[in-house]
């Protein structure tokens, strides 16, 4: 049970996420910056919802502040976005 | 009513260095963070604890004091901070930048910083994947790098094994004073008596600042950053380039043109994992944290007249900070006269991780002792807040976009 995957990118597990909890983690941001669960590839696509249940146990599920979003949403190269269009 | 020796108001590198070396000394010390650790600028930057980048004089001085110390910190911190030490290089791209380096270098070795310039030849040896237009580059076997968060947290960790009291999630909302001494800090969740307040709180000092009427000169200056896929070895130890120290100092110099406006020198490392971390700007815009697609494209330009090489990786995500800037970009340390009590630990712009271990020394060592111990050697005349006692503080603010005080 503790050796399953929440952030398969970067193979954080589900103890690894309680003992972020444990240590004081209170949003998904927190989490993150513990474990890097939503740091990978991905960028938290699939374990964000996961995290946020397993924070709602500890915390109403209003409190559980959003995570930040980041652009780019999907990866693009260094070199497309030096010859993209001015915004 | 809790009572504590000391209250420190913020969870940043800052504060939770002076928490960790105050647990050491058993002074009883309670911490508050309105968000959680590392959430402000310190979860928002860059890995490197360089030397290369600080001015030479008490800037340098107490960089390489600082950096002294992590070596120290990697081992006896239970969290592993990342610590690195595999140099740093600053390259040059034209004759002009030659010219200020070279004054650059000669006045850091005066000070015992082992740093050289580098022809062309010898710069692409060490680094291979720079591009052929370079002219040279400085290098620094003493340059160093640590993981910012996992630092911080790692002091935040220490802090608390040491006994150090941590309420997360908690906003200071006031300070009230006693005979003009502090009595007790006020958050959301009750008061606390204590006799000392340290101000930890990086760009919201000024905010803290005003509850004890204090107008304190600090702006927040942006950092935009980009973070790419994992990629083979590509990047060895820290590199920078010669306008990120322009960028830094001088930014005036740097011309007119949109990436002087947008302050963007490089400052590019690989992590454990592989992934590029490549930055930065410069810029003064308030409060406000987003990315600009102008400021990523400028940035990645730059690497790239560097790197050629990263043109065909992918970007996965970025994100901004921002340092906390005072006029002359060191850090505002120290016990304020007018407000017996108040200690200020802020400004640290964009050396807070590499201050991060000595800032933490010095200030333990105030509380405890009165000031910094003999050996340390440190002119606290030249970090105090009453340096600034001419500088018309709003003024400052406004030309720096600073229009408002952060709540
Ligand atoms: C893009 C970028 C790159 C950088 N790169 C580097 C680098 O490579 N090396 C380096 O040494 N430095 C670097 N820096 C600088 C470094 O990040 C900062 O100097 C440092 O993080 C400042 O730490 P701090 O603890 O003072 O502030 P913060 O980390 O911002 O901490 C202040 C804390 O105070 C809390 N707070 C504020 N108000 C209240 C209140 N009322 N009640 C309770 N809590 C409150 C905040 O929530 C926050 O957590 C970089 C900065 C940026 C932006």
């Amino acid at each position: 049970m503790n050796e399953e995957f929440i952030c398969r990118c970067e193979e954080v597990t589900r103890k690894e996420i309680e003992e972020a909890i444990a240590d004081g983690a209170t949003t998904v941001a927190g989490v993150k910056k513990r474990t890097r669960a939503g740091m990978g590839l991905c960028q938290g696509r699939t374990c964000r919802r996961l995290v946020t249940q397993m924070l709602s146990k500890h915390k109403a599920a209003e409190q559980i502040m959003p995570d930040t979003s980041r652009p780019p949403v999907r990866a693009i190269t260094v070199e497309e976005i030096i010859n993209s269009e001015d915004r | 009513m809790q009572t504590s020796d000391v209250v420190i108001i913020g969870g940043g590198v800052v504060g939770c260095s002076i928490a960790y070396h105050l647990g050491k000394r058993g002074i009883p010390t309670h911490v508050i963070e309105k968000d959680d650790i590392a959430m402000g600028t310190s979860g928002a930057c860059d890995k490197a604890v360089l030397l290369q980048s600080k001015n030479p004089g008490i800037h340098l001085e107490l960089a390489l004091k600082s950096v002294k110390m992590f070596p120290e910190l990697q081992k006896s911190l239970d969290t592993d901070i990342e610590f690195l030490n595999h140099g740093c290089m600053i390259v040059i791209q034209n004759e002009n930048q030659w010219k200020v380096m070279e004054g650059f270098v000669e006045r850091q070795k005066k000070l015992g910083l082992d740093v050289k310039l580098l022809d062309k030849n010898e710069a692409r040896d060490r680094q291979p994947a720079l591009s052929e237009d370079i002219l040279g580059s400085t290098y620094s076997p003493m340059d160093c790098e640590a993981n910012p968060i996992y630092l911080t947290l790692g002091l935040y960790r220490g802090a608390k094994k040491h006994g150090v009291k941590f309420s997360l999630g908690t906003k200071v909302t006031g300070i009230k004073l006693e005979k003009g001494r502090i009595k007790s800090v006020e958050t959301d969740s009750g008061e606390i008596l204590c006799k000392y307040v340290v101000n930890a709180t990086g760009v919201y000092a000024p905010t803290i600042g005003r509850m004890v009427g204090l107008n304190i000169p600090i702006v927040p200056r942006r950092g935009q950053i980009i973070i790419t896929e994992p990629v083979p070895k590509l990047i060895h130890g820290g590199l920078n380039c010669a306008r990120y120290i322009t960028a830094k100092f001088r930014p005036e110099l740097l011309g007119t043109d949109e990436m002087a406006k947008l302050g963007v020198g490089l400052a590019l490392g690989q992590t454990e994992n592989g992934n590029l971390l490549i930055g930065g700007t410069r810029e003064f815009v308030g409060f406000n944290k987003t990315t600009t697609h102008k400021a990523l494209k400028a940035i990645l330009k730059h690497a790239a007249s560097i790197v050629p090489a990263i043109k065909n990786v992918h970007v996965i995500r970025s994100f901004a900070g921002l340092r906390p800037y005072t006029p002359d970009g060191l850090p505002i340390l120290g016990e304020v006269p007018e407000v017996p009590g108040f200690i200020m630990a802020a400004g640290h712009e964009g050396d807070g991780i590499a201050l991060s271990a000595i800032t933490g020394r010095i200030i333990s060592e105030v509380i405890a002792d009165g000031k910094p111990s003999d050996d340390l050697n440190i002119d606290m005349t030249k970090l105090s807040l009453d340096r600034f006692k001419n500088v018309d503080v709003n003024e400052f603010r406004e030309s720096h976009n600073c229009y408002s005080f952060a709540s």
